[in-house]
């Protein structure tokens, strides 16, 4: 199953993220985004499957808490940035 | 022992208030420096804590509530985020040194806005004229010393019309009295964590409406690449490790008081004081600072006394385990206002947990200790 990586603006914002989806029903796992998608050292992200992804987002925006950014997992562990 | 040093710290606290710190402490680990589950579990107290206060105080957004060391350092942040040497700073009559001393040290041009004690409306018409012009205004909500509620509400209002940012001191009124942040419209309030909210010593809290400048700088577990601050709250003014512990006890202080009907803690501290004025007043040679009207004071009164001096009697309520404060209170502005800057006075504040039989044998105590002259 895919996974996308919704960056936060802080693990403040990542705890808040992760409780607006699992207040939902969408599981939401806060973890420490890789550097390589950051460029900028420690950031968080919510980690969530790609059949709840639209619903996520949707529902990040609607809360004041959209992502900044958003990566797919890929099978080796390595993200790639989507648009 | 009685302690009646409340505006100072509250010793007596809930009982989940330890259980909750000694819990934190050997379970927790620290918000933002991993995703382990001790660091997991530190994110979801703090972050917890953070909600509840906002809700408490009417904050729109949990990251603009930050967790200080105590009122001092809220301050600090707030006045150093808002004023620069020379700029027009208006303070009340009732200043803590927590406030003056750091304008001080900025240099600022300070004007006070002296007022009758427990009189509101001279309050209120000491800022009207002081106001125009000013770059920033700072007021306490309580007097620490005389337990004077100041008319924060008119004061706040006067300031957004002028658009004077404000800064409120709620060393004294949080966790007693209604502080609404959002309708008070103020840039910054500045609060203990060990006093009224009923939270262990070494916690403070800073609720944020504007632009801040961070007091100390360091890690904060996110944009470590960067060499700055993140612009974003709570990490621009939160560096360092939390004292996660002391979040986790304030977090239960902060549920205690929000389990009570609205009012009521104010209640009975004023309660308390009433009574204890009324069987005290008739001493001889005693001065009471009180409200009769108990309008505009909160559950501290000061005395002193033409016969013994404060330290004195501070001292001789000691040796009988009644625990008071003397002396100036770190507020010599408001011993100025009020004309007792050469002696000071002898404080009583009062808590949710203090009885009427603790006053009774303290007023009677301190009758005995007067009348031994």
């Amino acid at each position: 199953m895919l996974h996308y990586l919704l960056m936060c603006r802080s693990l403040t914002y990542a705890q808040r993220a992760s409780r607006a989806l699992e207040r939902i029903g969408i599981t939401a796992i806060i973890t420490k985004a890789p550097k390589s998608a950051t460029g900028q050292g420690c950031s968080y992200c919510v980690k969530v499957s790609e059949k709840n992804l639209t619903r996520s987002i949707a529902t990040l925006n609607t809360a004041g808490l959209g992502p900044t950014r958003i990566f797919l997992v890929l099978d080796d562990g390595s993200v790639q940035e989507v648009s | 022992m009685i302690y009646l040093d409340c505006a100072a710290t509250s010793l007596q606290k809930p009982r989940e208030v330890p259980y909750a710190v000694s819990h934190a402490m050997t379970t927790m680990a620290s918000p933002g420096r991993g995703c382990h589950k001790p660091a997991m579990m530190a994110a979801d107290c703090v972050l917890n804590c953070r909600i509840m206060l906002a809700s408490y105080f009417n904050v729109s957004e949990p990251e603009n509530v930050i967790f200080t060391l105590n009122a001092t350092h809220g301050l600090n942040i707030a006045i150093n985020s808002l004023v620069s040497e020379n700029d027009k700073v208006v303070i009340s009559g009732y200043e803590h040194n927590s406030v003056t001393r750091p304008l001080k040290a900025l240099n600022a041009d300070v004007l006070i806005a002296r007022s009758r004690l427990f009189d509101q409306k001279a309050t209120v018409e000491a800022f009207r004229q002081a106001l125009p012009g000013a770059k920033c205004a700072v007021c306490t909500h309580v007097s620490n010393a005389f337990g004077f509620i100041l008319p924060i509400r008119e004061i706040a209002e006067l300031c957004r019309d002028l658009q004077v940012p404000l800064i409120i001191d709620a060393s004294q009124s949080a966790g007693t009295l209604p502080l609404d942040f959002s309708k008070l419209g103020a840039q910054f309030i500045a609060m203990p964590g060990h006093k009224g909210l009923l939270g262990p010593q070494g916690t403070g809290v800073l609720l944020c409406g504007g632009k801040s400048k961070p007091l100390i700088f360091g890690g904060t577990g996110s944009n470590s690449a960067e060499n700055l601050m993140p612009d974003f709250l709570p990490d621009r003014l939160e560096a360092g490790t939390h004292n996660v512990a002391g979040v986790a006890g304030l977090m239960q202080g902060v549920k205690f008081i929000m389990s009570k009907p609205e009012g009521a803690i104010f209640r009975h501290e004023k309660s308390l004081c009433r009574a204890f004025a009324e069987k005290i007043y008739t001493i001889p040679g005693l001065k009471l600072f009180f409200d009769e009207t108990m309008k505009s004071q909160s559950g501290v009164l000061s005395i002193m006394s033409e016969r013994l001096s404060s330290d004195v009697i501070a001292e001789r309520l000691g040796k009988a385990d009644i625990c008071v404060r003397a002396g100036l209170h770190c507020t010599p502005t408001a011993h100025e206002t009020v004309g007792t800057i050469e002696e000071g006075t002898v404080r009583f504040s009062f808590s949710p947990f203090n009885t009427f039989s603790e006053i009774d044998y303290t007023a009677s105590t301190l009758k005995n200790v007067l009348n031994k002259l």
